[in-house]
């Protein structure tokens, strides 16, 4: 079952293309990391799936209904940076939002505890550090119990022990909480710990979608070879019928077999050149997720 | 759900600074008066004596609040209540509440009328104060002649509320429209002088910053026109609100 799904959401802003036909498919019970470098279109999708953008053309579905406010009773977000009122309270900060959502008034302590913010007392959230915000926020989030929680780039400015925390905070609220979140990010290594599913998504296109398993899957290992003339060298193997070419010092060619390498090696080698490494490497997650975006 | 709406948005008035407005606002000329006859104690037991003793003192305080504190705080306040989403970032939050657009513009709107009539209140009392506290502090001086409550307390306070319907109409509708907050409160300024400048010609009657004036220099008018003003504006207002395509 989907918690959130989009059919072809396309949108424009004057005469720029933003989004080119995103299809989402967030399984319930999951953490979907919603990767993009910036201005590939993320926070776009995230206002039109919350209906802060009009949807122009495609379809949305939430917890497998079409978007209404109503929907939204089961949704928390937090879209790009916190909504506070820095003259209020944490838990009148999150007291606003508990008698429009008429959830017990329990619940502000109690998502004040899970995120760490249950000691401030009367200290206003202006006096609040960044990452205090950001967890006031995620709490905000959280108050009304969601099914779905939708959070873009939840991460964005905190130091490394916030961005552990948070992610901590996300698999708590996964496991325990059985929340599906929707988590954005335009940084692989912060959110790949975490993520159940991606979805990568490059000048307004969905580049890959599914379990991070999958996407390991695509990796192309490559062959790296570093010689002491590395152009007659590129000569050599293109006359094997090999395609090869030189990248930061070193020849790289598409996987071969150790037969084929040992082969080649030996051509190299009666070619009077100096073979100083030759090595198989095994694309890691931050780079199939670079060369997708690149393409 | 409305009543839920606009008790969030009462919350949200605390301790900024449209409430203080509204609290030093409605009492600053209650309070000059008060310094002024302590200053001046010795003129009060003829002053006190007097047959029009509250007509003259409600009078005279109105005269400052009708022409200056009432417009201008009313610019203020409005202006700064509905900028408090923006300036907390926080209109996207408001959007994604599973609240319908009438609901949140009408709650905002109800929270600056609820301030409006605070603020007349206040004002009242501060008038009361200001003949009783010297009467109070200054030794000799005689009880007030006649009764505060013989004035038409309730009737004035009503019609300066719909004299100032209309600023808060056009206030609103800028102070939602523009993030930038010296808009609305550049604009209001600029209307109130225009208000003063237009006060002794026709153009006044249809001028929405001039009612409060026109009702305190020159008595008796038809409310309807600024009653109207204020349906008008607030109804733009919301097509403008609710027709955004970009909320927060």
């Amino acid at each position: 079952m989907l918690a959130l799904e989009t059919a072809d959401l396309h949108h424009r802003f004057a005469d720029h293309d933003v989004l080119r036909g995103v299809s989402l498919q967030v399984p319930h019970g999951s953490i979907y990391g919603f990767l993009g470098a910036n201005g590939a279109g993320k926070t776009t999708t995230l206002r039109l799936l919350l209906g802060l953008l009009k949807t122009q053309r495609g379809e949305i579905r939430i917890l497998g209904k079409p978007f209404t406010k109503d929907v939204l009773r089961q949704v928390g977000s937090l879209i790009e940076s916190p909504s506070l009122y820095d003259h209020l309270t944490a838990a009148e900060n999150l007291r606003l939002l508990q008698i429009v959502h008429q959830c017990p008034p329990t619940r502000i302590r109690e998502v004040l505890e899970l995120v760490g913010l249950a000691h401030t007392g009367s200290k206003r959230a202006k006096q609040f550090s960044l990452g205090m915000r950001q967890r006031l926020a995620i709490a905000a989030a959280l108050l009304h119990k969601p099914s779905l929680i939708v959070l873009d780039e939840p991460t964005n400015g905190l130091d490394p022990e916030g961005i552990i925390e948070i992610r901590n905070l996300l698999i708590e609220l996964n496991r325990s909480h059985g929340c599906t979140i929707l988590v954005s990010s335009h940084l692989l290594p912060e959110i790949e710990r975490v993520v159940t599913h991606l979805g990568i998504l490059g000048k307004g296109r969905l580049l890959f979608q599914g379990t991070i398993d999958e996407l390991r899957r695509q990796e192309v290992p490559t062959v790296r070879i570093a010689t002491n003339d590395n152009a007659t060298a590129v000569g050599t193997i293109a006359q094997q019928g090999i395609a090869a070419c030189v990248d930061e010092g070193e020849i790289v060619l598409p996987a071969l077999t150790n037969e084929r390498i040992a082969a080649l090696n030996r051509q190299l080698t009666a070619r009077n050149l100096d073979v100083y490494e030759i090595r198989t490497v095994r694309n890691d997650l931050e780079t199939i997720f670079l060369n997708l975006v690149r393409e | 759900m409305f009543i839920h709406v606009l008790q969030s948005e009462w919350l949200k008035r605390k301790r900024s600074f449209a409430s203080t407005l509204v609290l030093g606002g409605s009492l600053f000329t209650p309070v000059v008066v008060i310094i002024a006859r302590l200053i001046q104690h010795k003129a009060l037991p003829k002053l006190y004596a007097m047959d029009a003793f509250w007509p003259q003192l409600w009078r005279s305080c109105w005269e400052s609040v009708a022409v200056f504190f009432l417009p201008l705080g009313a610019i203020l306040a409005t202006s700064l209540i509905a900028q408090l989403e923006f300036k907390s970032n926080a209109w996207k939050q408001v959007h994604t509440l599973p609240v319908s657009a009438a609901s949140i513009f009408l709650a905002k709107l109800a929270v600056v009328l609820v301030m409006l009539l605070q603020y007349l209140l206040l004002f009242t009392a501060g008038i009361y104060a200001a003949g009783m506290i010297p009467y109070a502090l200054v030794p000799g001086v005689p009880y007030p002649k006649g009764s505060f409550l013989d004035l038409p307390l309730w009737r004035v306070n009503a019609l300066y509320f719909v004299d100032t319907l209309p600023i808060v109409a056009a206030q609103y509708l800028m102070a939602l429209r523009f993030h930038n907050f010296l808009i609305p409160i550049g604009v209001g300024f600029m209307a109130w002088i225009g208000a003063l400048a237009a006060v002794s010609s026709k153009v006044a009657a249809w001028w929405p910053y001039s009612y409060t004036i026109l009702h305190h220099l020159k008595g008796a008018q038809p409310r309807w026109p600024a009653f109207g003003f204020f349906l008008l504006l607030t109804a733009a207002g919301y097509v403008l609100f609710a027709t955004r395509r970009e909320k927060g």
